[in-house]
C-alpha cells in the first residue's frame, strides 16, 4: 500500500518544526502500512508474524493518524484461548498485550464485545504472591499482574492492565473496582525512592534502584487520574528530568504521551522525537523496530488530539 | 533493573540443595543421546589488559590456539547486554563484540550476527545506542537481532531440570549452526556467578516469557540453566573478563579489572576456570556440578590450559554474605 497524502492530517501551523512532524508522521505511516501482513496483522518486524502488541499499537497510530476509528478486524479474528487472545500459539497467553489489544478493540464497535471479554478476564488475572524477602524493601503480598500467568507481577503489566481497567471503571462490577486498588496499591508500592518506576522492586540488598523512562512513562499513563499523589507528583517531576536522556523513539515517544496527560509541556520531546526518527529512517541498516514506530506515529499524531484509547 | 523475587534468596539456596536430589530421583533428567561428555576440554585465557586492544587479533588467535572450524557457518554472536548505566560493567565490551564479530569472518564464518534479548530493558534502540554497540555493528556491517521480539518456534528441550518439555526460542538463534555465548564474568546475587551458561538467559523471548524472563526464575535458575545450556547448546564461549564485576552482581556490582579474555568450546570447562579464577569452587556451584555430569569437564586436572595460566589471574571476588558457601577454601 502505498502513502495517501490525503489521509495525513496537515499540522494546524505551518513552521519548520511542522513541516518535520508532518513528514516524519507521513513516513512512519507509510512504513508500517507497507510492513503489514496478509492476515491484516504487523510483526515486530516487516516480514515477520503478526504478533499482538505490535498490530495493537499500529492500528491505534493509523487511526489516530488518519483522524478515523481502527480497524480492528485483525484482533477480531485473533487466535483465542481460554477467552486470551494468543500472541504464540502453544505458550501462555501474553497478559500485557492482552490489556492493550482490550484498549485498541475498545475504540470500534466492532471490537467492544471482544474487548469487554478481555476486561472480564484481565481483572480476574492476578500476579503470584510471595513470602516477604529480606533483601527486598517491598510488599510481596500484593498481587497485581504478571507478564504471564504464574509468575510475579511487573510494572509494565500492572500500569497497563490498571489503565484499560480505569477505562471502565464506571461499571458495577466490584471486581473492577478491587483490582484498580490492588494495582494502584502495587505501583505506589515499588515507587522508587528517587521518583518513578524501575522495571519491578524499588530497592535490593539495601540499595535503591533507578528508575527507568518507558516504564515511570507507563505508569504514568496508569496514573493520569491521581495527579495529586505524592508519588505520581514525584514521578512526574523524574520523568521531566530524565525523558530527554533517553533519545529512542520508544522512550520519547512513551514520555511524550505521559507527561501530555499529567499537563507537562511535551514540544521539546516531540522535536526530539521527529528529529530521532528522521535519524532512524536515514539509516540504511536502522533497526526496524514496528512497535516503536507505532508508538512514535501515536505521539506525534496526539499533537492535533490526544490518543482516546490512551486517555481517561 | 529487575530482581526475581519469585525466588528469593532461601528458596534459591533451597533450589540448590534440590537440584542433586532431582537428578538422583530422575536418574537422568537429560536426553543422554544429546550429550557426549568429554574426557577432556580446553580453555584459553589470553591477556588483554585494557579495552584498548586488538580483540579481533586476540580472538581470532584463540581460535586456532582452540582449533576452532567456522568455515561456512552461521555464527551467532549472544553477547550479554541487559542495561545501561554510565561507568558500570554490566554488559559485554562492544569492542569484545566487534572483534569477535570479525575474527568469525576471518575464521571463514558465512555469516555472522549478533543477538540478543536484554533481561531488563525492552528498548533496544536506546540500549543499542548507550552502549555504543549500535556504531560498532554498524561500523562493520554486522546485523543485530532482538531476540525478544523476533519471531519463535517450540523446541523440545534437551534436559528437563525445570520440568519443561519444550521452550519457545527465537527463529534467528535456531537458524544459525554456531552459536557462540559471550558473557561478562560476573557474580550474581542468585546464581553466584553468572558466565558462559547463565548468559544463556537472554535467548528466551521476553515478549513470550516476560521479563525478566520471569518464568525462567519461577521454575528455578540453576535449572533454567542447565535446561537452556544443554538445549542451545553454544559451541563457544567467549568471556569479557576484562573488566569484570565483584560484589552485588550481576547489575549492582563493582568493576574488577581481570584483564583476559576467556575461550573454549566446552562452555562447563569455561565457567568452571572463570569461577576458580574469582575465588569461587565451582563444585558449589549447583548448575556447574550438575551439568559436569553429562555436559562438560568440571575437574581442573581434566582441563587443558591455553594461553595464560588461571593462576596469573586469579583472586578473591568480593561477594555478597549469602554466597559465602561458595567460596573456595
Amino acid at each position: 500500500m502505498s502513502l495517501v497524502t490525503g489521509a495525513s492530517k496537515a499540522p494546524t501551523a505551518v513552521s519548520p518544526f511542522n513541516d518535520s512532524v508532518g513528514y516524519v508522521r507521513a513516513q512512519l505511516r507509510s512504513a508500517l502500512l507497507d510492513a503489514r501482513n496478509p492476515d491484516g496483522g504487523w510483526g515486530y518486524s516487516r516480514a515477520h508474524r503478526s504478533r499482538l502488541e505490535p498490530t495493537s499499537w499500529t492500528l491505534l497510530a493509523l487511526s489516530q493518524a488518519e483522524g478515523g476509528i481502527p480497524d480492528v478486524s485483525p484482533l477480531v479474528r485473533w487466535q483465542p484461548r481460554d477467552h486470551w487472545l494468543l500472541d504464540v500459539l502453544g505458550v501462555s497467553p501474553n497478559i500485557t498485550f492482552n490489556a492493550i489489544a482490550a484498549l485498541t478493540l475498545a475504540q470500534a464497535e466492532a471490537g467492544e464485545p471482544l474487548s469487554r471479554a478481555l476486561i472480564q478476564r484481565l481483572s480476574r488475572a492476578r500476579g503470584e504472591t510471595y513470602v516477604q524477602a529480606p533483601e527486598l524493601r517491598q510488599n510481596n503480598g500484593l498481587a497485581a499482574w504478571s507478564w504471564i500467568q504464574g509468575t510475579i507481577s511487573w510494572v509494565e503489566p500492572t500500569a497497563w492492565c490498571l489503565l484499560v481497567l480505569k477505562k471502565h471503571r464506571h461499571t458495577s462490577d466490584e471486581r473492577i473496582k478491587d483490582r484498580i486498588a490492588d494495582g494502584e496499591a502495587f505501583l505506589v508500592d515499588r515507587a522508587c525512592a528517587a521518583g518513578g518506576w524501575n522495571y519491578g522492586n524499588p530497592n535490593v540488598y539495601g540499595t535503591d534502584l533507578i528508575p527507568h523512562v518507558p516504564t515511570t512513562a507507563i505508569a504514568l499513563l496508569a496514573f493520569q487520574d491521581r495527579q495529586t499523589h505524592p508519588v505520581v507528583r514525584a514521578a512526574v517531576a523524574r520523568l521531566q528530568q530524565d525523558a530527554e536522556s533517553e533519545r529512542s523513539p520508544m522512550a520519547l515517544a512513551l514520555s511524550a504521551m505521559a507527561l501530555r496527560r499529567h499537563g507537562v509541556s511535551t514540544e521539546r520531546l516531540e522535536s526530539m522525537l521527529t528529529d530521532a526518527c528522521l535519524e532512524w529512517h536515514q539509516q540504511a541498516d536502522g533497526i526496524e523496530n514496528l512497535h516503536a514506530s507505532a508508538l512514535a506515529l501515536c505521539a506525534l499524531s496526539e499533537i492535533d488530539r490526544p490518543l482516546t484509547a490512551l486517555t481517561l | 533493573m529487575n530482581y526475581p523475587f519469585p525466588v528469593s534468596r532461601r528458596e534459591f539456596l533451597a533450589a540448590g540443595l534440590a537440584l542433586p536430589a532431582l537428578a538422583a530421583a530422575c536418574t537422568r533428567p537429560y536426553d543422554p543421546r544429546s550429550f557426549t561428555l568429554p574426557e577432556r576440554s580446553a580453555v584459553g585465557l589470553f591477556p588483554a589488559s585494557s579495552y584498548a586492544t586488538d580483540f579481533a587479533d586476540i580472538i581470532f588467535r584463540g581460535l586456532r590456539e582452540l582449533r576452532v572450524n567456522m568455515a561456512g557457518r552461521r555464527v551467532f554472536l549472544k553477547p550479554n547486554l541487559i542495561e545501561y548505566e554510565p561507568g558500570t560493567a554490566i554488559n559485554t565490551h562492544p569492542l569484545v563484540v566487534a572483534g569477535a564479530a570479525i575474527a568469525c569472518k576471518r575464521a571463514g564464518a558465512a555469516d555472522v550476527v549478533v543477538g540478543e534479548g536484554p533481561g531488563h530493558r525492552r528498548d533496544i534502540e536506546y540500549l543499542l545506542s548507550a552502549t555504543g554497540l549500535h556504531d560498532h555493528l554498524r561500523e562493520h556491517r554486522i546485523r543485530f537481532v532482538d531476540l525478544n521480539h523476533d519471531d519463535v518456534e517450540i523446541v523440545r528441550l534437551r534436559s528437563w531440570f525445570t520440568g519443561m518439555r519444550e521452550i519457545a526460542l527465537p527463529v534467528e538463534l535456531l537458524r544459525s549452526d554456531f552459536v557462540i555465548s559471550m558473557p561478562k564474568l560476573k557474580t550474581h546475587h542468585w546464581a553466584g556467578m553468572t558466565c558462559s551458561m547463565k548468559n544463556l538467559f537472554g535467548t528466551v523471548p521476553g515478549a513470550v516469557y516476560g521479563w525478566p524472563k520471569t518464568l525462567l526464575h519461577v521454575k528455578g535458575i540453576p535449572e533454567s540453566i542447565l535446561d537452556l545450556t544443554g538445549t542451545v547448546k553454544p559451541q563457544l564461549a567467549i568471556v569479557d573478563a576484562v573488566t569484570a564485576m565483584e560484589g552485588d552482581g550481576p547489575i549492582m556490582g563493582r568493576p574488577r579489572t581481570l584483564g583476559f579474555i576467556a575461550m573454549g568450546r566446552d562452555v562447563v570447562a569455561v565457567d568452571a576456570t572463570c569461577a576458580r579464577v574469582i575465588g569461587l569452587d565451582p563444585r558449589k556451584i549447583s548448575y556447574l556440578k550438575s551439568a559436569s555430569r553429562f555436559m562438560g569437564v568440571l575437574d581442573a586436572r581434566r582441563i587443558d590450559q591455553r594461553g595464560e595460566s588461571p593462576t596469573r589471574y586469579a583472586t578473591h571476588f568480593d561477594i555478597i554474605p549469602a554466597l559465602a558457601r561458595l567460596r573456595a577454601n
